[in-house]
Order: structure tokens, then C-alpha cells, then sequence
């Protein structure tokens, strides 16, 4: 079994503690601030995860702040006319050995819940 | 002029990076997520404020110690501004401020929006 520095970036396990929001439309670019365990600006990708479908969450090196948050937008969901509430599952990954945090629950929302527009009529 | 050591947490100037929200209720209680330099948990608040010729008002922004994430990131409620009838938007600031030394950040704004009374409630009032 190897030997991790706990401390180290490059081998730390990864951690989501907090995030300021989670549902947003199924459009995506919502801006959303999350709090981490440290990781490296350089290091890090933002998966967001459905069955087969898979997506980054966008962010520069310069949206990871002091390690230990990120603020990112979120990719449009593959589908763009749900019609209900679908959850995916969110993680952050270190692209040089694939490691993942665990997931967190994102909820993407359709453009219009009432695409008819029945009720209103 | 004090020389401060710029590595201690407890001499080194705040900072406020980004915040997620810049405008909330007039009646406060609004989440906000404030990124920041390094501060100490147990050694710092939130002020918002506002001076003007009518005189000054503070209030503070409501967080514990276990709200401050890795020394670099607050989490927030905004407090309620001083009147809750306003009835354009009001821009005040904030700053980070240690309550040891007093020594402040830069100020942010931030802007209270007015309460939206619905049709019924202005009646009510109205009738009052």
C-alpha cells in the first residue's frame, strides 16, 4: 500500500464542502462558488456526470482561489428540453492521476416548466 | 509607522476577492458566499455601513467561526438594513475588519432592494 503526504496537493484526497448553489437551468452558465479542500489551479476539473453524459464545469486558473475554492459555470445539460428536474452528480477530479472527490447532487431544471404554457392560459 | 510581519495572518492586509451576491433584501438574512485573504476565524467581521450627511448606520454580518472555510472564504448572512420601508434600491458598503486591531479592508458595495408588497398587502396598508 503507498505511502500519501496527507498534506500534499498532489496526492491530498479531494473534498467539496460547500457550494453557494445546487440546481441551476438546464441551459448552464450559472455561476457557482464552491468550497474545497486544497487543490492545485492546475491540477483540477470540475465533472459533471449523468449515465453516459459527462461535461466540465468552466472555470480559468485565476477562478481557483487560495486553493481552497472555485468559482466556475456550469455546462448545459445534454438534453435542453427536459421537462422535469433531472439530478447529476457533480465531482471534482485531479487530471493528473484521476482521482475524485465524492460526488455532490446538482439538479438541472428545464427552460420552461410549462412549455404549452396550459397553466397560464 | 508600525512594521507589520506581511506572513502573520494577524498583520497582513484584508482583502475582499469576489463575492457571489452584491445586492439582497432590505430585510436581510441573505447567504452570501465572500472570498477573501487570509483572516482568522475567531478574529474578524463583516461590517456594512453606510455615511452620509443624515449621520452613520453599521450593522454586521451574522457568521461563527465554523462559517470561516480554510482561513480564505466566509459564509454570510447579510444583516437587515436599518429601515425595511425603502423604497429604491439602497446602496451601502462592506468591509472586512479585525475586531483586535480595528484595522479594515477596502469597502465593497452592496445594494439592499426593496421588499415587493404584493397587490393584497398594499391594499391592506392602504386601508390602515
Amino acid at each position: 500500500k503507498p505511502i500519501y503526504d496527507k498534506k500534499a496537493t498532489t496526492t491530498s484526497q479531494l473534498k467539496i464542502t460547500h457550494l453557494n448553489l445546487y440546481e441551476g437551468p438546464c441551459t448552464g452558465k450559472t455561476e457557482v462558488y464552491m468550497l474545497c479542500d486544497k487543490v492545485q489551479k492546475d491540477d483540477i476539473e470540475i465533472i459533471f456526470r449523468r449515465e453516459s453524459w459527462k461535461a466540465n464545469g468552466e472555470f480559468a486558473q485565476t477562478d481557483v482561489h487560495r486553493q481552497i475554492a472555485i468559482v466556475f459555470k456550469t455546462p448545459p445539460y445534454e438534453d435542453q428540453d427536459i421537462t422535469e428536474e433531472v439530478e447529476v452528480n457533480l465531482a471534482l477530479r485531479r487530471i493528473s492521476d484521476q482521482m475524485e472527490s465524492e460526488p455532490v447532487t446538482f439538479k438541472y431544471l428545464p427552460r420552461n416548466p410549462d412549455p404549452y404554457e396550459v397553466k397560464r392560459k | 509607522n508600525p512594521i507589520y510581519d506581511s506572513k502573520s495572518p494577524n498583520a497582513s492586509n484584508l482583502k475582499i476577492s469576489r463575492m457571489d451576491k452584491t445586492c439582497g433584501s432590505v430585510l436581510g438574512g441573505d447567504e452570501i458566499f465572500l472570498l477573501c485573504d487570509k483572516v482568522q476565524k475567531d478574529d474578524i467581521e463583516i461590517r456594512f455601513y453606510e455615511e452620509d450627511e443624515d449621520g452613520c448606520w453599521e450593522a454586521f454580518g451574522d457568521f461563527s467561526p465554523t462559517d470561516v472555510h480554510k482561513q480564505y472564504a466566509i459564509v454570510f448572512k447579510t444583516p437587515a438594513y436599518h429601515s425595511t420601508e425603502i423604497e429604491r434600491p439602497v446602496t451601502v458598503f462592506l468591509q472586512l475588519r479585525r475586531k483586535k486591531a480595528g484595522d479594515s479592508s477596502d469597502p465593497k458595495q452592496f445594494t439592499y432592494i426593496p421588499q415587493v408588497l404584493d397587490k393584497e398587502e398594499v391594499l391592506r396598508k392602504k386601508q390602515k
